[in-house]
Formats: structure tokens, sequence, C-alpha cells
């Protein structure tokens, strides 16, 4: 059932009649029917922030059709409506509980539209070694004016193969983080924390070379 | 033979370059997501200096958090773009 089009600028509520559970953790975890309005809410929180984001993100999707996109946006609903009752217990009230279950409704979907976005694409990685011969002289450090010239020579010089392979593919070529996450049968968190030390290289040898300012004493690099 | 240079967009190069200190991963991220949003639509001054850096550095983290400020203030009736704007800033300013 498609409540509404992918296109609208939020999926207007379904008027269920009364209000939300106070409790939303206590309405969704007793059997019953209060158990059932809750859960019926719930999925109507999921379907309202699955719609939102597929919306934002439908330029991704160029060519797919409206019925497609609610179709998209309906099972990212139904699937992190499953990960919000798997997570219930977690649920630890520093938000409102909307806020709380509209994240997971949003990851879900976005995820799913990256994914989908680059269904046919190939993801090359690239690690520049192929075409290396030696590594980058001093000279060529003096030639390279331009920060832009000095980030690349430092991508040859101080990152690890494996760096090189991953913050190319993520910050220069633009693969969406969960789509390479899923090529390379790993997760968004390792890869951000590659790309963090490899940041962390590049800058400490574009210190060294003279391409970025030497942190303050007062200021450690990495303070904000 | 020479390497041969990348060619990076301003945009790459900035990216590149960013300092991401403090380290938080993209779990911790989705773990505040929700308390921090709120925070910054309901506190003009409200900062947290971990999350501010890695939705600079995390593309697909930050366009989350973008479109949970979104829905969160269409949902409370209030302008998401001052908010917006600040996550635009320099993260380390």
């Amino acid at each position: 059932m498609n409540l509404v089009g992918a296109g609208d600028r939020v999926p207007p509520r379904v008027d269920l009649g009364g209000a939300d559970p106070q409790d939303w953790v206590e309405a969704l975890s007793i059997p019953g029917p209060g158990q059932d309005d809750a859960m019926t809410r719930l999925h109507q929180l999921m379907v309202r922030a699955s719609h939102h984001q597929v919306r934002r993100m439908r330029s991704m999707l160029a060519g797919v059709g409206s019925d497609r996109l609610d179709e998209i946006a309906n099972q990212a609903a139904d699937e992190a409506m499953m990960a919000v009752l798997t997570k219930l217990p977690t649920f630890e009230g520093r938000s409102r509980f909307t806020t709380w279950a509209y994240k997971f409704a949003i990851l879900q979907s976005a995820t799913e539209v990256r994914k989908l976005a680059w269904l046919n694409r190939e993801v090359e990685l690239n690690d520049r070694t192929q075409i290396v011969e030696r590594g980058p002289s001093p000279a060529s450090y003096v030639e390279a004016a331009d920060l832009a010239s000095a980030v690349s020579l430092a991508i040859d010089a101080a990152l690890t193969p494996h760096q090189r392979q991953i913050t190319i593919a993520l910050l220069v070529d633009g693969v969406p983080i969960d789509v390479l996450a899923q090529r390379l049968g790993t997760n968004r968190n390792a890869l951000y924390k590659t790309v963090h030390d490899a940041r962390t290289r590049l800058r400490a040898h574009l210190i060294d070379s003279g391409h970025l300012p030497t942190p303050h004493p007062d200021q450690p690099e990495g303070t904000p | 033979m020479s390497k041969t240079p990348l060619h990076l967009s301003p945009q790459a190069v900035r990216g590149l370059t960013l300092d991401t200190e403090p380290y938080l991963s993209c779990d911790d991220c989705f773990d505040l997501a929700d308390a921090y949003v709120e925070a910054l639509l309901s506190d003009p001054d409200y900062d947290l200096p971990a999350m501010r850096i890695h939705l600079a550095g995390c593309a697909a983290c930050a366009d989350e958090a973008r479109s949970l400020i979104d829905l969160v203030a269409e949902q409370d009736g209030v302008d998401p773009t001052p908010t917006m704007r600040r996550l635009e800033d320099d993260p380390k300013s």
C-alpha cells in the first residue's frame, strides 16, 4: 500500500485518533490493544521518515518512477521498524522517542538509495602503485606550488596502499561509504577510521612540507 | 616514467586535509544524532565539537543528520535554516 507519493514534501499523518503513547517503550512492549495501536503509530512514523529521505535523495535515482520510489521507501520503513523494535531496550530517553525512531528510517532509506544508485556502477579501487616507479622527489615538492598538487604527492608518499584505495574512492571518486563498505564486505565504521587515519597522515606530511600551517603550540593538532 | 598526479578538486582537497580530531565513529555519531539534533534546534549556542567535526568529515552521516533536522523541524513547526547553516560552518571554528 502506498500512503503517499515520494515526491510529496513529507507524507501526511494518517489520523489514527487519540494521542501517541506517553511511554512508547512500554506501549510497544506489553501485548494487547495498546501495543497494536503503538505498532501502527510507529509504522506510520517510519513511513513518514522513509519517504522524507527518499524524496531528499531522489536525484540519485534519476529515471526511477514514483511507484518504485514508494516501494523503496515503504520497504525501508518496514526494515527500520524491525530495527527500532530490536533496539527498543537501548532507548534512554535522551531525545523524544519519535526523533530517536526517525533516525533508523533515515539511515535505512539513505543506505538503500545509495546502494540502488550504484547498483550497476563499477567501483574502481586505485592505489596508484601500478604507475609508480619512485616516490616524489624533493624537487617535486618545490614544484607543488599549490595545495592540490602537494596533497596529490602526499597521498603517494604518506599513505599505505589500503589507505590510498579507500581515501581516493571515498574522497576523490565520490563512492558512497555504504556502497564501498558493501563491495568490500566491511562497514561504515571501519572505512571512516581508515579515512580518519589517512587524513592524520596527510596533514602531518603537509605540515612538514610547509603546505599546511603548523598548529599553534597552545592548540595542538586535532584540538578544535 | 613519473607518476601521474591526481586531479583534485577544491572540495576533494578540503576533504583530504580536514582535521577530524577528536575521532568519533559513525556508530557513535548515530547513537548521538537524535539528542544532538534536538539540542541544535532548541539552542542556538549548543555545540558538541566531536559531532560537528565528524559530520564535516563523513558525508553520509552529515546527509542523514541534515535530513533528521529537516524532519524534526517540520514536525515542530520551526525553521531549520539557521541550524543547517551552523552545520555548514567551519568545523573547527
